[in-house]
């Protein structure tokens, strides 16, 4: 059995494609891609921050004081005139102005005959602009300093002039410690990130396996190999898994070298902290699970590919195959799904969810032998029927 | 010595309607079920090359898909040697070489590569598969192209290593399913050659084959199967002699 776990592996690595796709794409390509997103998005941001605005302000003379501040502020404003009654709209649309504001008449009045001010901020925020936020920057300014006054102007101590802003204040009390907290945050998503790029790993190399057996005309010889047929359906399987568990972890590997690389250093501190917060029975029973997961993807898709007569036409059945592990796993990353209701009993929702609370720090553990155990039963059960499945002449000669 | 008796093999056919116009027409069809193989009985003896001939869809290739334990007859017997090859499928695979046309190598393997793993499937020694390479690579002229990726063989290379891959166990029968069809002149000639080795060294053939020009020149018996029932089985001689007029005529002459 192991000589043909061999032979599999052996043509495994040296099939550029399927090597492309497990491990160069996942472990180069898609990092550079995104940091390369990532570095065009934060230039985007950055330019957006920086850029001159060019303004105009109607009503200026009613708010000497703001049309002054935004006047000296030479770099990063710049004041268009503008003639009464020029139409807001098309200015900004023939970019001659990227912002319009309208000031009220009563705006420089005392506050307590006026009431509150309404500034008009004219705009096109469909793209990426900073546009409100710098200008909001200004006006908060303005209007902290009014508040100042105003508080001054009625004679209120500090103690009074807080009660008046918030008069009653919510404190919030988290007592999740930080691993849970973090946990519910990302333990939706790891299980994710695994089952997906396990099955991925698995579902390249299974076409060829079994279709591509048939397609080259190598089957019928392997089979008349004095050698049981229940070898040859393991040893495939395992090239499988391991093909699956491979890509998964080189792929999270390079996810966290890369994280570390990109982050610089900033969030290492609260990453270390939380995985460090996680035990290491945690993180082999995190890894059992998947054990059996691994297996149900592997069996599943090695008998979808020794039932298809072509690489083409099993690649067509794994790819709607995608869906059914998207599913579930979906499921688990919903609010409300734990492992206390029905939900322990659907399968890969429930080892996403116990992967959760694992990382949580909340697992019950006893749970988890119902949930190690069916899904190994199901595994297991697969494994049968992809045997029982290699052993029909309908399925090897179709 | 292999000698099959009153093989039959039937398959379900699961829907009717994919069936051809010819394949509904044939008498085999009865009800859910398609009588590939009825009635095929012949024997080979030691140095004996059997050419298995038939129309298309006789029932040849499920015959030696058969005697090769790939398929599971319904009723009959294979016996190799005296041995039931159906009471223990796994011992009659080592005594048995077996190469049809299609079959293929694994592309990413060398040719060396390819002929080991079989050599390893079928249990032999490392020391003895390599000295059966060295051996068969001489005998096949394949030391040029041994050790290069199978991918990019010739049709005439990739048959020499399918041959070498088939008896690299040292067969005691060997089972050829239309080996020449599709190949070139000069593949074609590596197999016929291969065959008379085979002859001369007293291991039976049994090949099944559309040309006759390769019955007349390698054989000494030949069996001819029509609609899954043997329809005759003689000498070479016997065959020849059912018109007189030549081999095309005897085949149409026994098929009718």
């Amino acid at each position: 059995m192991w000589k043909i776990f061999k032979k599999e592996l052996t043509e495994l690595v040296r099939d550029r494609k399927t090597l492309i796709f497990m491990i160069a794409l996942p472990v180069l390509v898609f990092p550079l891609i995104f940091g390369l997103v990532a570095f065009v998005a934060a230039n985007a941001i950055q330019d957006a921050q920086t850029k001159v605005l060019k303004y105009a302000l109607v009503g200026e003379q009613f708010a000497p004081e703001f049309a002054n501040t935004l006047q000296q502020d030479t770099e990063h404003f710049k004041l268009i005139t503008v003639t009464e009654g020029q139409d807001f709209k098309q200015l900004i649309k023939e970019q001659k102005v990227d912002f319009v504001l309208v000031v009220p008449s009563t705006f420089s009045d005392n506050l307590f005959d006026v009431g509150q001010q309404k500034l008009q901020l004219h705009l096109n925020d469909a793209s990426l602009n900073m546009v409100y936020g710098r200008v909001n920057d200004i006006v908060k300014e303005i209007s902290k300093h009014r508040q100042q006054t105003a508080f001054a102007d009625l004679g209120l101590g500090e103690l009074q002039q807080q009660a008046l802003l918030e008069p009653i204040l919510l404190e919030k009390h988290n007592i999740a410690d930080k691993r849970e907290d973090w946990g519910e945050k990302i333990g939706g998503m790891v299980p994710y990130l695994i089952f997906i790029l396990c099955f991925q790993g698995a579902m390249f190399p299974a076409a060829d396996l079994g279709a591509g057996e048939k397609e080259r005309g190598t089957l019928e010889t392997l089979l008349i190999s004095p050698i049981e047929r229940y070898k040859i359906v393991l040893a495939k399987f395992f090239t499988l898994c391991f093909s699956g568990s491979v890509t998964a972890m080189l792929t999270i590997s390079s996810m966290a070298v890369w994280g570390i690389v990109l982050s610089q250093g900033m969030a290492i501190e609260i990453v270390t902290e939380f995985m460090a917060a996680i035990s290491v029975l945690d993180f082999i029973l995190m890894f059992l699970m998947l054990v059996p997961v691994v297996a149900i993807f592997a069996s599943v898709l090695l008998s979808l590919s020794i039932y298809a007569r072509s690489n083409k036409e099993a690649q067509g059945y794994m790819g709607v195959l995608v869906i059914f592990v998207i599913i579930p796993v979906m499921l688990a990353m919903l609010p409300g799904v734990t492992l206390d209701g029905g939900w322990a009993w659907v399968p890969l929702t429930n080892v996403a969810l116990a992967m959760k609370e694992l990382i949580k720090g909340t697992m019950d553990y006893f749970a988890l032998f119902a949930i190690f155990g069916s899904t190994a039963i199901i595994a297991g059960g697969l494994i049968a029927f992809c045997v029982y499945w290699f052993n029909r002449e309908k399925v090897l000669f179709r | 010595m292999i000698e099959i008796k009153q093989l039959a093999k039937k398959f379900a056919v699961e829907n009717p309607k994919k069936l051809s116009e010819q394949e509904r027409k044939d008498p085999r069809l009865k009800g859910r079920f398609f009588h590939s193989v009825e009635d095929v009985s012949f024997s080979c003896k030691a140095g004996e090359v059997l050419a298995l001939l038939g129309p298309n869809g006789a029932g040849k290739t499920t015959t030696l898909r058969i005697l090769s334990t790939a398929l599971c007859p319904d009723d009959g017997t294979v016996t190799i040697g005296g041995e039931d090859v159906l009471q223990n499928p796994l011992n009659a695979r080592r005594k048995i070489g077996f190469l049809s046309g299609s079959t293929g190598l694994y592309g990413r393997l060398s040719g060396r590569e390819n002929i080991r793993y079989f050599g390893q499937l079928h249990g032999l020694d490392d020391a003895i598969i390599d000295a059966r390479i060295e051996e068969l690579a001489d005998l096949l002229d394949m030391q040029s192209f041994l050790d290069r990726r199978s991918e990019n063989f010739s049709s005439g290379m990739k048959q020499k290593t399918a041959i070498a891959r088939a008896v690299i166990h040292q067969p005691a029968v060997v089972i050829l399913d239309e080996p020449t069809t599709g190949l070139d002149i000069m593949a074609t000639q590596t197999v016929l050659e291969f065959i008379q080795r085979l002859k001369e060294q007293g291991t039976p053939v049994i090949f099944s084959t559309h040309h006759l020009d390769e019955v007349n020149e390698l054989c000494d018996s030949v069996t001819i199967i029509n609609q899954g029932t043997t329809c005759f089985n003689g000498s070479l001689d016997d065959f020849k002699g059912l018109s007189g007029e030549g081999l095309h005529q005897s085949f149409m002459r026994a098929i009718a």
